[in-house]
């Protein structure tokens, strides 16, 4: 029972919903993975990416990278293209170029 | 938690004191709201017709769900009648439509507002402003509809400013950026009808757009839509920019338009919709020197890059033209998009 001067309001506010998940277990070393790399198309991102996969060619011995350039960088990377990132890769870097 | 969804219970004993209230819990873009009690917000639900807790649509980078009940808190808050609720929802289905990618123009540096377009028998039967001083001040269901929808995104979809919304400078549309087309007053086709719909449903069309351009050219058709290519082409849009370009090819972001025109139709009676956008989408370009000189592109100028067009618009298609605006003179606007089409693409709906 609310007093002549308390008022229910409605909240307009939401709050974020959060399925829980579990993260992939950590890799113990690097040394023979492969590395997926993924470009959001923003100006430098790819120089960025290039310089390390360099470094981790160089200094930690991956095996490879799988690159893939988003078309936009306002848009979610393509599930399709996520799927193939996972199954062919151990590792996966995302960088944001400005 | 009561039926319409999550209360707070609050104390004022006047009208002032219950605005601020409202500063207090941070519900607001800065102006005073109409305090979203119980009552009203129910009472806009109803009118909706549908459940207090059914989702609209969501916005999963921000983890948000967004249901008619907080629309309607929203709504109430920014000042709506009851009956612009089937507007307003309609609207926030269409800018959570996933080809509009709110994430993107509701966070970017760029800074959009999210313009809505209302074509149909809504228009007049709501009342709202397709005429003279378009883009506002003084019809209350443009200014609170398009009011609802900033609440809406800045309160359900978490585009706080300064926090997920990262516009540099914001601009004026972010306040309320709502407008309809005059399509009983001109020969041309409406823009709804255009995307699909039929003469008699009513449509919302949202567009992440800049701040609109005043184009002052009046007197004939070419001189004008010249104008409005210069305008809708020059340099420092979002559209003559680079980075995150797609795979246009192109080298620049190439996004939609919307252009309105307004004065007398009259004046267009030679001229088809089509016609109009042809022309402009022809014109709508710069050369690749013009580009390399404002570091739009990267490289020297070579021979041959002043003859090398390169388009702003992707196709004809992507210019929204709108006959609206007052009736005094053909003055118009262009409102370049946010950036580029595959980041975001306006959305129709229909109003249910």
């Amino acid at each position: 029972m609310t007093t002549t001067n308390e008022h229910v309001l409605v909240n307009p506010v939401t709050q974020p919903v959060i399925a829980p998940f579990n993260g992939a277990p950590r890799l113990a070393s690097l040394a023979g993975t492969r590395v997926g790399l993924i470009d959001d198309s923003k100006r430098n991102a790819d120089v960025l990416l290039e310089e390390l996969a360099e470094i981790l060619r160089t200094r930690y011995e991956i095996s490879g990278v799988k690159w893939h350039r988003k078309p936009s960088a306002s848009r979610p990377a393509d599930p399709e293209a996520l799927k193939e990132l996972v199954e062919e890769c151990d590792a996966v870097v995302v960088a944001i170029g400005d | 938690m009561s039926e319409i969804g999550e209360t707070t219970t609050v104390q004022w004993d006047s009208a002032l004191e219950a605005i601020e209230r409202c500063y207090e819990l941070g519900w607001t873009d800065g102006l005073p709201v109409v305090p979203p009690t119980e009552a009203r917000v129910a009472e806009f639900i109803e009118r909706s017709g549908r459940p207090s807790a059914e989702v609209i649509g969501e916005l999963p980078e921000r983890r948000r769900e967004i249901t008619v009940g907080k629309v309607a808190a929203n709504a109430v808050m920014a000042g709506c009648l009851p009956e612009y609720m089937p507007v307003v929802l309609t609207a926030t289905e269409a800018m959570l439509d996933p080809v509009f990618n709110l994430v993107g123009p509701s966070s970017s540096m760029g800074g959009s507002g999210i313009l809505t377009i209302i074509n149909g028998p809504v228009v007049r039967e709501l009342n709202i402003n397709a005429r003279n001083n378009l883009f506002g001040p003084g019809n209350r269901a443009n200014a609170t509809i398009g009011r609802a929808v900033r609440l809406i995104l800045m309160n359900a979809c978490a585009a706080i400013p300064g926090v997920f919304d990262r516009s540099v400078i914001g601009h004026p549309g972010k306040y309320t950026y709502c407008i309809a087309e005059a399509e009983t007053e001109t020969h041309w086709t409406p823009l709804h009808v255009e995307r699909g719909f039929q003469t008699g449903q009513s449509t919302v069309t949202v567009f992440a757009g800049e701040s609109p351009r005043q184009v002052r050219s009046v007197g004939r058709p070419e001189p004008i839509l010249l104008a409005i290519a210069d305008t809708a082409s020059s340099l420092g849009t979002n559209m003559s920019t680079s980075g995150s370009v797609g795979e246009t090819g192109t080298g620049v972001r190439q996004g939609e338009i919307v252009v309105t025109i307004a004065g007398n139709s009259g004046l267009w009676q030679d001229w088809t919709k089509d016609q109009v956008r042809d022309f402009i989408f022809q014109r709508a370009q710069r050369n690749v020197a013009e580009l390399k000189q404002a570091q739009v592109l990267a490289g020297d100028v070579e021979p041959g890059d002043e003859s090398t067009p390169v388009s702003l618009i992707p196709e004809p298609s992507d210019i929204l033209l709108l006959f609206a605006g007052g009736e005094e003179s053909n003055m118009s606007s262009v409102i370049p998009s946010w950036g580029p089409k595959v980041g975001s693409t306006a959305v129709t709906k229909v109003i249910n």
